[in-house]
């Protein structure tokens, strides 16, 4: 029997490609809260059953709209809050990128699941892995077919959340922990930015509608250029936060904490593009707002800059593939502020796949270098030094110093933001204290053990 | 069993049977059993009402010491207070089923009780005057829960700052029924006191230290009673928002605004997991202050929506304190605890408890911070946008202190046959909470449609009171 896949509605596709990965997040999640995980079968099952079912979906998804549909399309599932104006509508919005990304991100979390369901057989957080991974998926497929801002900001909400959760994965070690909150403290950011813009926009135009940002010339016409300028911006911010662009990098090497095929899932392949992918979405906006425009370019040659000399002295293989990442991303997000829109997402998507196959095979770097110098019965040729083509001595320590030291983008943050971050909320701290003080005197420190106390 | 009068008696009677039994020679254990049975029957009764429109509309009006010509509600249900029943219902329930044993003698279950009674009557009326009694009592109840040595300078510090606002309150109350007062520079005088006296009980900067303080080193479980019904909230919106200037709520919105980024921050730095607590009771119900005070219908249905998830995410998340402190004593946040592994379920509903009180998706918060932010960024251009980032402060500090509780390695120290998990009752108590805010989230439509009819009406009272003044101030 030939499948009519014209007959099929994009409505249903779309709703069964999302839906899977949601209902996968329902199922685990409320098994995980009553207290009762799925055993390991099960859940490895249902995770690639709905892996295999969400791709399937966004594949036909993806042919159906190139046999049938001639333009973008909405499409809507109602009204989510409320009855009342400002109410959330479940909107996505379907063309060639957003469904080939949509698709393209639904094949690489089959494969990544398959692998997941392997490589963490019988560890202790199995079904915990699992769980942020349905959500991530989720959140990923909401960001690529978002019809709002809404919509768009409730997926980049998961995708954050079920990062900075995965890098915390292996929670006994408080290094990975003590990443995880660094992580998140930069994609709160991102947040904030994206929100901002997304309310920003409703302000402006009235609507949150993501055809208005994505729609052409025609459709931001609307918005005069500081408003285009103003958004553009603030989605800079939030992409460069989600992408790790400068001088928000700094997280990037701590999120290799988490396992392996998180780190390939996130850091490799689907969201460090994520941002890239909201970027070449925006660039009718772009194009309405040159400074951003520019902005976007200068971040993302710097970044490629910057990561494609510390790619070379990291130590450990998982950082410098994060740093080769980030590398790619900066060269991607430069190809969409100069305007080549097709080239950038064919980099992007050749480059989620390449480097997504380089962090699974990550953990056999070394038995693949012992095989590799078995078969030819001799080491292989050592480096020749770094930084070669710099011809002084010094440049090269200090060049070399600057990119073992990751820019010293960490020392930066904390003295700049956090240390006096730190020491205001100190100071508002004993006032507080002060201004009950000041009220009544403070008695000395009882005997009482504090601990001995009820409630 | 139609009439709201039945449903009322039987709702206010629940909490007296406790008080009542509590006197009389009946064991604690049965006691507790009788007060999470008839919290539960509050619950249910409660939600009859919310969902019933029949027994949604009934007053009984009366027209002495009134301050509104014609009289008002003495005792009513409207769109506003029928949500808010269960609501407090919900809350007695989560702190009878929750609260350890030890920590919830004879005298805290009959305390607890009397403080939802109050809570509950304060929900019914629109009477200042009967606002202002039930106020006084409530507050003279948390003291008496501070009444151990071990306490006695949080009591002293509660007293003063309760004390005073509670003084300032009367002050009001009786400048406002006293005869011939409308429009004159008495009325306005009488609404600052009831202003300032508002900001002191929520805890708006810079009336705002007793917070931490109580939390920090007071009783954590009647501090989390007192507070997380946000009486203050609804005398602020029964009392002011109807009769307020602009310039008044301007002036309270913008106060609040920076209250919520300044709790966030705090809560983010803190030591002690208490005191994290206090300043994100701060932040949320400053959240609540900025959406009632902002007089967008959009913002004021933010502000009631953000009222139940953040008031009912909150007591949870500070009652999973109160589980994990009977078991590790006090939760110092700068190192690891570890646990997950031992109580999984605590630490997923507390972060699901903290993720709705940042507004995260699927959570009941985030349609009301969306609203929020959206009625604030219309009012105030430029502060509205406080709330996204007393939004992403709360998120981080939530964040922190999950992974601080539950993180690191499991405490070595504990012999494997010590009981660490959670009781059965806990378990569920705190599953059911997390259900309701997910579900909630995710179904929102019937509960945000009713807060923004409840929006709606107490803006057109309000235009109608204003429309009454400028009327009279013109023929005067």
């Amino acid at each position: 029997m030939i499948l009519d896949m014209p007959s099929i509605p994009l409505t249903v596709l779309v709703l069964v490609g999302v839906g899977s990965p949601a209902l996968l997040l329902a199922l685990l999640g409320v098994a995980s809260l009553l207290g009762h995980p799925l055993p390991e079968r099960w859940t490895g099952r249902l995770a690639g059953s709905s892996m295999i079912i969400a791709s399937a979906a966004l594949v036909m998804a993806f042919v159906v709209y190139g046999m049938t549909a001639t333009g973008t399309q909405l499409l809507s599932y109602g009204t989510w809050s409320t009855s009342h104006e400002g109410g959330i509508a479940i909107e996505f919005l379907v063309d060639r990128l957003s469904l080939a990304f949509a698709a393209l991100t639904a094949a690489i979390s089959g494969v990544v699941s398959a692998f997941s369901n392997r490589y963490l057989h019988l560890e202790a957080g199995y079904n915990r892995y699992f769980v942020l991974f349905a959500m991530f998926i989720t959140g990923m497929l909401l960001v690529a077919l978002a019809g709002n801002v809404a919509v768009l900001f409730v997926g980049w909400e998961l995708v954050g959340l079920s990062s900075a959760l995965l890098v915390a994965f292996f929670q006994d070690r408080p290094a990975a922990v003590s990443n995880a909150f660094r992580v998140v403290s930069v994609y709160r950011i991102s947040d904030a930015a994206m929100l901002s813009a997304a309310v920003l926009l409703r302000h402006v135009a009235g609507t949150d509608s993501l055809s208005l940002l994505f729609g052409g010339a025609a459709a931001t016409a609307g918005l005069t250029a500081t408003n285009a300028t103003i958004i553009a911006i603030l989605l800079i911010v939030a992409v460069a936060g989600k992408s790790a662009l400068l001088p928000f990098s700094s997280w990037l090497p701590r999120a290799m904490e988490g396992p392996t095929p998180s780190s390939a899932v996130y850091y490799g392949s689907l969201s460090i593009h994520a941002g890239c992918f909201l970027l070449l979405r925006a660039g009718p906006l772009l194009e309405q707002a040159p400074a951003a425009r520019l902005l976007a370019g200068g971040l993302g040659a710097a970044t490629a800059l910057f990561a494609g000399i510390t790619t070379r002295v990291q130590s450990d293989v998982k950082s410098s593939l994060a740093y080769a990442s980030l590398t790619q991303v900066g060269i991607i997000v430069t190809e969409i502020a100069v305007g080549w829109y097709t080239l950038a997402f064919v980099h992007l998507a050749g480059h989620a796949c390449f480097r997504l196959l380089q962090f699974l095979s990550a953990p056999n770097v070394l038995h693949d270098l012992h095989g590799l110098e078995h078969a030819i019965g001799d080491h292989d040729s050592p480096g020749r030094g770094h930084f070669r083509i710099l011809r002084s001595d010094r440049s090269r320590r200090q060049l070399f110093l600057i990119a073992l030291e990751r820019g010293f983008l960490d020392t930066i943050l904390d003295r700049i933001v956090i240390e006096p971050f730190t020491r205001m909320a100190a100071l508002m701290t004993r006032l507080d204290q002060w201004l009950c003080d000041a009220v009544l005197p403070a008695p000395l420190p009882s005997a009482v053990d504090e601990d001995d106390e009820d409630e | 069993m139609s009439d709201a009068r039945l449903w009322l008696a039987g709702l206010v009677l629940l909490p007296v049977l406790v008080i009542g039994a509590s006197y009389l020679r009946v064991d604690v254990e049965r006691l507790r059993r009788l007060a999470v049975a008839s919290a539960v029957a509050m619950v249910l009764a409660a939600l009859t009402i919310a969902l019933s429109p029949p027994l949604r509309d009934f007053s009984i009006r009366a027209s002495v010491l009134t301050w509104i010509p014609g009289g008002e509600d003495l005792i009513r249900i409207d769109t506003l207070s029928s949500v808010l029943l269960p609501f407090a219902a919900g809350l007695w329930l989560l702190t009878v089923a929750v609260t350890p044993r030890a920590a919830l003698d004879r005298r805290g279950l009959r305390r607890t009780a009397l403080a939802t009674l109050l809570t509950l009557t304060s929900f019914l009326t629109e009477s200042a005057v009967v606002l202002l009694l039930l106020s006084a009592a409530s507050v003279w109840t948390f003291l008496s829960a501070l009444d151990d040595p071990a306490h006695r300078y949080q009591r002293q510090v509660v007293a003063v700052y309760l004390g005073a606002s509670t003084l300032l309150f009367a002050s009001g109350v009786v400048l406002l029924v006293s005869p011939g007062v409308q429009n004159t520079i008495v009325e306005t005088v009488a609404m600052w006191l009831i202003v300032v006296a508002a900001l002191v009980r929520k805890g708006i900067v810079p009336f705002h230290a007793w917070v931490p303080e109580v939390f920090d080193h007071g009783r954590l479980g009647p501090a989390i009673l007192f507070n997380a019904p946000q009486v203050g909230a609804y005398i602020t919106i029964v009392l002011i928002v109807p009769r307020a200037s602009p310039e008044m709520l301007r002036t309270i919105a913008l106060l609040a605004l920076g209250t919520a980024v300044y709790g966030a921050a705090l809560a983010l730095v803190q030591r002690s997991a208490r005191r994290a607590c206090g300043y994100l009771f701060m932040s949320q119900s400053a959240l609540v202050m900025a959406g009632l005070d902002c007089t967008s219908v959009t913002a004021l249905a933010g502000g009631l929506l953000v009222w139940l998830s953040a008031g009912l995410a909150f007591a949870g998340l500070a009652r999973c304190v109160l589980v994990l402190e009977a078991r590790r004593g006090r939760l110092d946040l700068t190192s690891y605890h570890g646990g997950y592994d031992r109580m999984p379920v605590l630490a997923i509903s507390f972060l699901a408890m903290g993720l709705a009180c940042t507004g995260f998706p699927g959570t009941l918060g985030f349609i009301g911070q969306e609203l929020l932010v959206d009625g604030a960024v219309d009012v105030f251009p430029v502060m509205g946008f406080a709330v996204v980032i007393a939004s992403a402060l709360t998120g981080l500090a939530v964040l922190r202190m999950y992974f601080s509780l539950f993180c690191g390695r499991s405490d070595v120290l504990a012999h494997p046959s010590l009981r660490l998990g959670l009781r059965p009752r806990e378990a569920w108590t705190f599953m059911t909470l997390v259900i309701v805010l997910i579900g909630l989230g995710l179904a929102p439509r019937p509960l945000v449609d009713s807060r923004f009819n409840a929006s709606q009406e107490i803006l057109q009272l309000r235009q109608q009171r204003m429309l009454r003044s400028s009327a009279l101030q013109s023929i005067y």
